[in-house]
């Protein structure tokens, strides 16, 4: 590993990493790629920031055979997918599923791209009473049509990379994550979680699984060393109750029937303009859904070691 | 300590003697974490769900165990008994009968039927004691981490068999051979007796499907027969070692391992019903 390009660069997840290999002297450069102006973190002599609209084709195949062959990058980090729930249409699609597909088919054509790790997330998982509730890599995946465009395009994303496994001259890698729950990530739970009174469905109380960013970090850098190619669940170290997790994040909890948090929530997505949407999130109030991360164990080495900061959060 | 948990062991302690809240602190379980493990199971649950089937367990059924010393006290375990009872009153009897008469005491993981999840209040309840859903994956899991499975061979449909046809097993499924063969878990063929007089279904009401439910059953008395149940465990049967991993999908064998465990089954029963006194005795 001697150059890594890194997209969705300027999110908590994205600023980690590329802070992470920065402090690894094996590698040479971090192509850092994001939509903001300017890099707006510590500068480095090693780190190469550039604004993309990764919705271009134009704009990627210049990125990838311009500066990134440029500094010899061996390895693409691709985890820019659109964060706002509410959003959606031909641009949201363009950025989720159509720059994933660029990245990977011009990643396959490129003289200096050897690894493509495509960060992927847990919500492509389809959560119901018939399904485990400890959810392996083989699990049903979401292909409900009720489900919002982001979930449909993270699916569609997930497996446009996968179906060129052991196709491609790319170690490729799909890392399925637990959800962050960090500001700006487009974490529901975060967004949940944000109110002093979180409502719940009344005779339910499901198990979660979160995932702290730098346990993140370390599945992605573990992704970038493996000789392996396939795809991971990346659990988080947190494994907890829903109502214990509203408690440990220093909430009240209050539980009613079910069938009012929609409109409950709807009406709160409309007055405050907050992210959180009960429909998305119904499957999972109710029934169970907790990453097995045994393949990750086994080929990556990786093992979740970092619970999430409680106090802070709680203190936020 | 969070308030669920806190709140069970409060109940706990008001409903158990302090020697058996004391045997089970000294619960196996994993815990990933905040207290419970991947599935919900908590261990101030397991005692408060001990505790209100203490009464059912001591007074009002009588429970007596028999060799019980055939429960392997550590590793993948299935133990396979028969089903009946209109709700499942034998399965929770049978849980703390398998709690107490462990050593360090094993939580048997009751595999559920898969609209169990969907039941508001009994899913969280049956996960924090230790139940889960009836799935492939979940056992396969639970079985490679050791854990002591309970899977009622004759599936939902026995829990409310007609009287007339008590104690005459249905034909078991072959999951749980499936299971033992290919994760070379030792079942436990156990019977349950009394249980199949205990509460008779009167008739059930099959368009009746709220949250999942296959009907409604209705029970012939309002609350259940005081019967005297008395648990029988045989010794295990290693069908892994009559059987090798890889031959756990061929069906063949898998119904001819089911049909061994059920034979011990009813052998159990033929046993426990000559011995036995009489119904309420």
């Amino acid at each position: 590993m001697t150059g890594v390009l890194v997209t969705g660069a300027t999110t908590p997840l994205g600023r980690a990493l590329v802070r992470s290999l920065l402090e690894e002297d094996a590698v040479d450069a971090v192509l850092a790629v994001a939509a903001e102006e300017k890099w707006p973190f510590e500068e480095d002599a090693r780190l190469h920031y550039l604004r993309v609209d990764l919705t271009r084709e134009r704009k990627i195949r210049d990125l990838l055979f311009g500066i990134a062959r440029d500094l010899e990058i061996d390895s693409v980090v691709h985890s820019a997918l659109h964060r706002d729930v509410r959003d959606h249409g031909p641009g949201v699609r363009a950025l989720n599923v159509g720059s994933t597909r660029q990245m990977l088919f011009l990643s396959e054509q490129h003289p200096t791209i050897r690894r493509f790790v495509f960060r992927s997330y847990a919500d492509v998982y389809a959560i119901d009473p018939e399904t485990p509730a400890v959810i392996g890599e083989e699990h049903p995946l979401e292909l409900s049509s009720t489900m919002p465009q982001l979930v449909r395009d993270r699916v569609e994303a997930d497996v446009t990379v996968c179906t060129r496994m052991g196709m491609a001259p790319l170690h490729i890698v799909v890392l399925r994550c637990a959800e962050v729950p960090a500001p700006n990530s487009g974490s529901q739970l975060w967004d949940y979680l944000q109110e002093p009174v979180c409502f719940r469905p009344l005779g339910y109380d499901p198990m979660i699984n979160v995932l702290s960013i730098e346990d993140s970090v370390r599945a992605t850098r573990l992704a970038l060393r493996t000789e392996a190619q396939g795809v991971f669940n990346i659990p988080g170290k947190d494994v907890l109750p829903l109502s214990e997790a509203i408690a440990a994040w220093g909430r009240r909890g209050i539980a009613v029937p079910g069938p009012l948090l929609g409109p409950m929530y709807a009406l709160r997505a409309a007055t405050r303009g907050s992210q959180f949407l009960y429909d998305l999130n119904r499957a999972r109030f109710h029934f169970s859904g907790v990453l097995d991360g045994r393949r990750a164990r086994e080929v990556l080495g990786y093992e979740p070691a970092h619970s999430l900061d409680w106090p802070a959060l709680r203190a936020a | 300590m969070l308030a669920a948990p806190r709140i069970a062991r409060t109940v706990a302690r008001a409903l158990l003697h302090p020697r058996e809240l004391e045997r089970l602190r000294t619960l196996r379980w994993s815990d990933a974490g905040h207290g419970y493990d991947l599935m919900g199971l908590n261990p101030d649950w397991v005692a408060l769900g001990a505790g209100i089937v203490r009464p059912l367990y001591d007074v009002y059924f009588r429970v007596t165990s028999h060799d019980a010393k055939n429960i392997p006290p550590s590793g993948g375990t299935i133990v396979a008994p028969n089903h009946s009872g209109t709700l499942p009153i034998d399965a929770s009897l049978l849980y703390l009968d398998v709690l107490r008469h462990t050593s360090p005491p094993r939580v048997p993981r009751f595999v559920a039927d898969t609209f169990v999840p969907q039941l508001p209040f009994i899913s969280t309840f049956f996960s924090r004691v230790g139940a889960v859903s009836g799935n492939r994956t979940t056992v396969r899991r639970l079985l490679d981490e050791g854990e002591l499975l309970v899977i009622f061979p004759e599936g939902t449909p026995a829990i409310n068999k007609p009287f007339r046809e008590r104690y005459r097993l249905y034909p078991f499924r072959v999951g749980h051979a499936e299971l033992a063969i290919r994760h070379r878990a030792p079942v436990v063929p156990t019977a349950i007796i009394g249980a199949e007089e205990m509460w008779p279904t009167l008739t059930r009401i099959e368009r009746f499907r709220a949250f999942g439910a296959p009907y409604l059953p209705v029970p012939a008395s309002p609350v259940p027969l005081p019967a005297h149940i008395h648990v029988y465990y045989s010794e295990p049967v290693l069908l892994h070692e009559r059987w090798t991993p890889d031959q756990a999908d061929d069906p063949r064998v898998t119904r001819e391992a089911a049909r061994l465990v059920q034979d011990a089954v009813q052998r159990l029963i033929d046993h426990g019903l000559r011995d036995r006194e009489g119904v309420f005795a």
